[in-house]
This record gives structure tokens, sequence and C-alpha cells, in this order.
């Protein structure tokens, strides 16, 4: 009996070591795989060393017997420092899947706190949040998820001044931001810094998905692809545009998958040719899939424009010679009428209550007046003036649509959020629609109705 | 979007994206084929006043789900049955 045990005893202590042999052999086979891994993206720093607990084997178990992953890509995934840009509609997402992945670093940068017509698709945050700031909100849901990764917040906006110094510390940027300003600043500093960027976006029920700067100097930056901003005031947000969550969701959860197949990407895997995604949600083929170029060789960021001064480095931006805001148009409030061109809500209430006859004018679009509307308004939306705009005479094509309105009233004008009811206002005087000039702005539109609560409740969307 | 639409005889088919979409009140439409890629952005300013201004300075280009660049790929010619993209840059998110 005693020589049995003692046999057994032999014999278990003989797999341990066998265990532990295979085990060294594994790590040491996987340094050697690290360090040759593929040059992009060069900033993965190889020579971290890390391990996995034995939980960790658990939690990732199910990703790591992909042979797509491994231990090797689970490894690489725990050595990479990625940077969310925007911890928002794309930003939630993509910071749960990479936390649940088991990313080593994740820093996310966002100045914005958390309002409650964020939670439709701002998952990881929560109505108990409200009013904390994003980052903060998303590092105590990714913590709860994940305990392993090394959080790193940056409460502040990204800029020109930390944009050069926060991005050093990351080997890959995640573009979830939401103006073209910021984008290009993205770009500029990841392709100074050979860092790949997986940029997404989302408006309405619509998204692209691009990665860019991969590998570093040989796949496309965002300006070879749009190297000239949108128009400034083409550039809609999705406070005013309108989101559906899911659509925002799906793109930031394709952003980590993209993410992980570059931390992950073994030695032998070919860099494949850059793609850009389209998605349409209401589309009859809802995904299209555009083959894209490399670098453009005048590029000037990643390129070597005609003009060398035109070149984007590390002292233009440093300098603050970039002026992002104003490359992109701006984006200040519309202002094109004088003082006495406008009127507050609380002035128009008393107008109302006064029992003076008038007609009010909401421009909203047709949805949006659905939503909510002030008694005894007329709906005509801003769509129809700026068609007119087309129009062999724009006074006639505005002046039809009032025909059968009474000319000798005062008229006051109102939109969400007061840009588009000032336009109309003055279309309307330029048109001469009433005579004798009486057409008001009711300022800062439906919006200003309802947070000033100037008539009691009303529903502020 | 109604994609599905054959193509008829003679034209290519073009879809519009994002902003390039509202401009135009249309996602998708056909217009007369041959035509060089050259001459496209000026037909479509044509047809949609302040379009080349308001929107395709700003936009990507693709033929048969490829980009194309407007600078170098001038000689182009877009023929029957294509499939042009125009891709504005979408920034929110």
């Amino acid at each position: 009996m005693g020589t049995s045990l003692e046999a057994e005893n032999e014999a278990l202590k003989r797999r341990i070591s066998e265990l532990e042999a295979e085990l060294a052999n594994r790590s040491n086979h996987t340094e050697a795989a690290s360090q040759q891994s593929h040059p992009p993206p060069p900033n993965i720093a190889n020579e971290r060393e890390v391990t996995l607990s034995l939980e960790e084997y658990k939690r990732y178990g199910r990703q790591m017997i992909l042979p797509e992953i491994g231990i090797e890509g689970q490894m690489s995934l725990k050595r990479s420092r990625v940077l969310i840009v925007g911890a928002g509609g794309l930003g939630c997402p993509a910071a749960a899947y990479l936390a649940g992945a088991g990313v080593g670093t994740l820093g996310i940068i966002d100045h914005d706190t958390v309002e409650n017509s964020n939670l439709h698709r701002q998952i990881i945050h929560s109505t108990s949040r409200v009013g904390v700031p994003k980052v903060v909100s998303a590092i105590t849901y990714l913590r709860d998820l994940n305990p392993h990764p090394n959080y790193v917040p940056h409460v502040e906006p990204l800029t020109t001044e930390n944009a050069l110094q926060i991005m050093a510390g990351y080997d890959l940027v995640l573009d979830c931001t939401d103006h073209p300003a910021i984008r290009y600043l993205i770009n500029d500093v990841a392709v100074i810094m050979n860092i790949p960027i997986v940029s997404a976006s989302a408006l309405r029920t619509d998204g692209q998905l691009v990665v860019l700067n991969n590998p570093p100097s040989v796949g496309p930056c965002y300006r070879c692809i749009w190297p000239r901003p949108p128009p400034a005031e083409s550039v809609v947000g999705c406070g005013e545009g309108g989101i559906l969550g899911p659509v925002v969701g799906l793109m930031g959860v394709m952003q980590a998958i993209e993410a992980i197949k570059i931390i992950t990407k073994n030695p032998v895997q070919e860099v494949g040719r850059t793609t850009m995604t389209l998605f349409a949600a209401y589309g009859a083929s809802p995904f299209r899939c555009l083959k894209m170029r490399g670098r453009k060789a005048g590029c000037i960021a990643c390129g070597s424009p005609e003009r060398m001064e035109e070149k984007i480095t590390r002292e233009s931006i440093e300098d603050g010679r970039m002026d992002y805001v104003a490359f992109c148009g701006g984006r200040a409030g519309v202002r094109v009428l004088e003082g006495g061109e406008r009127i507050s809500v609380t002035e128009y209430k008393k107008v109302v209550d006064s029992g003076v006859e008038h007609l009010l004018l909401d421009v909203r679009d047709k949805t949006q007046f659905g939503i909510c509307q002030l008694e005894g308004s007329l709906n005509v939306p801003y769509s129809e003036f700026e068609s007119s705009k087309y129009e062999d005479s724009e006074a006639e094509a505005i002046k039809s649509k009032f025909e059968d309105q009474p000319k000798d009233r005062p008229v006051y004008v109102i939109c969400r959020l007061g840009n588009d009811s000032q336009i109309v206002t003055r279309q309307l005087k330029q048109a001469g629609v009433f005579p004798g000039d009486r057409v008001f702005d009711i300022k800062g539109g439906i919006a200003e109705w309802a947070r000033s609560g100037v008539a009691g409740e009303f529903p502020e969307y | 979007m109604a994609e599905n639409n054959p193509t008829p005889t003679g034209t290519f088919k073009i879809l519009y994206f994002a902003y390039a979409s509202s401009h135009t009140k249309k996602s998708e439409e056909f217009l007369p084929a041959p035509m060089q890629l050259s001459e496209l952005f000026g037909t479509l300013d044509k047809k949609y006043p302040r379009m080349k201004d308001k929107v395709l300075g700003s936009c990507m280009v693709t033929v048969n789900l490829e980009y194309v660049d407007m600078n170098t790929d001038e000689e182009m010619e877009l023929k029957a049955g294509d499939e042009v993209g125009i891709i504005p840059p979408v920034s929110s998110g």
C-alpha cells in the first residue's frame, strides 16, 4: 500500500516537472515570437514582460482558444497600451470590449460629464452617474467588468498642447470623437508618432469605419482620404442630427475588433489592404466595404508635400501654428440678426398672454414638430426655406408658402436652438413677405422655452 | 435606400452618402454613361446648384467600391453599369 502511494507521488512529481518545463518552454517561445513580431505597430513595446494569472487564463480562455488569438495574442493584448479618445457612443462599447479582452493599459480621454440624453447609446455610463465626468464613470464600469487592466483617466479635452505628450504613452489610438477638428488633430499626432488609428463615426442611422496609418507610413491617413474638412455648416452632431443607439454601438464594437486584430497580429499574417466599411442600417445592402489605396505621396501629414513648408510636424503642432478649429471653419453660433429683431422666450410669453393676434412660425422638421409644439404654431421646415434659394426667384418661392396667411399680424419665428430661426427671419424680411417688417426671432428656440420653464412644464429633447 | 433597382442601359448608378444625400435629397440615381471622371463634379454641380462648393470639395469618391483619386485618375471613364459613391467625412459619434 505504502509503496503504491510513493510510486504515485513520484509519478505526480515527474508530471509536475514535465508541465513546468513545458510552461517555461512556452513562455520562451512566446518571448521569441513577440520579439520577432512584425514591426507594425512599432510602438507596441515587445520587451514589456507580462504574465497571466490563473484567473486570467480562465477569464480569457474563450478567446485564447481561437487560433487567431492564442497565448501569444493574449500576451500582446496584455502588453498593449490603447488610448480611447471620447467616452461617448463609440468609445463606450469599444472600451468595454477592449477592457474585457484584457488590454494591459487602457487610457480614456474626455472632458464631458454624463448627461441623461447620452444613456440610450453610451452604455457603460448609468443613470446614477449623471453629472459625473464620463472618464470617471467609464472607468467605474470597466473596473467592475475587468479589474486587471491599468486604466488611465484623462479628464480633459485633447488639444494641440497636450496631444503629443498624452499620445506618446500609447501604441494604438481609437478615434471615438465627434468633431472634424479633433479628428485631424488625432490623425496628425498619430502619424508623427507612428501610431495606427482605428477611426469610426456615426450619425442618424449610418456609420463609417476605417483603420488609418496602418502600418504607419504605409496605410493612408485621414488627410490622404479627406484632405479638405467638411464645410462647417454641414457638420451635424448627434444632438442635432439624431443617432440610433445600436448604430453607433455597432461602429464602436467594430473598432474594438479592428483594435484586437492590430494588437494580436501574427507575424506571418499579411498586412491587408486598407478598407473602409460603410454601414447603413436602413439600406438594402447595409454593409459596403470599400478598397482604399496606400498613403498619398503628397499628403501634408504622412507624405512629402510639394511645398515642404506645408508639412505637418511635431514643431508646427507644438508651436500652435496648427489651428484645427479655424481649419474646420469654427463652429460659432449663428448670429445674423440685430438685437431689435430678436425677442426672448419671456417676452414671447407676454405676447401670448396679452392675446395679441400673431403668427408663430416653427421651422423645425416635421419629426421634431411631432414630438412637441407650442399652441397654434404653423410648421414650415427650415429645409423648405433652404431649397427656395435654388428657385428662380427665392422671394416668390417663399411668398407662395404664406399665400393663405393674413399679412397684417406680427410673426414670431422659432426653431429648436435659435439658429435656423434667425436665418429664416432674415429670409422672410428680405423677401418682403410680411409688410411692415414685423418679423421676430425667438432667442434660444424651443430648447430655451423648455429650459426656462416660462410656460410651466415643457419637454426638452 | 432602394438599392435593388437594376441599372438601366446606358447609365451608371451614383450613390450619395451623408450630407451629399442631404444636398441632393436622394440616396441614389442614374446618370448617362459614358462620362469622363473629370466631368463628374461639373455635371453634379449643374444639376444641384453649389454642390461642388458645399459638398463635393470635401468628399471621397469610389468607383465600383474602389477609391479613386479625382486628381490623378482624371482620365478614367465611368462606364454603363458602374457604381459611383460620393462619400463625405462623417465626424460625429
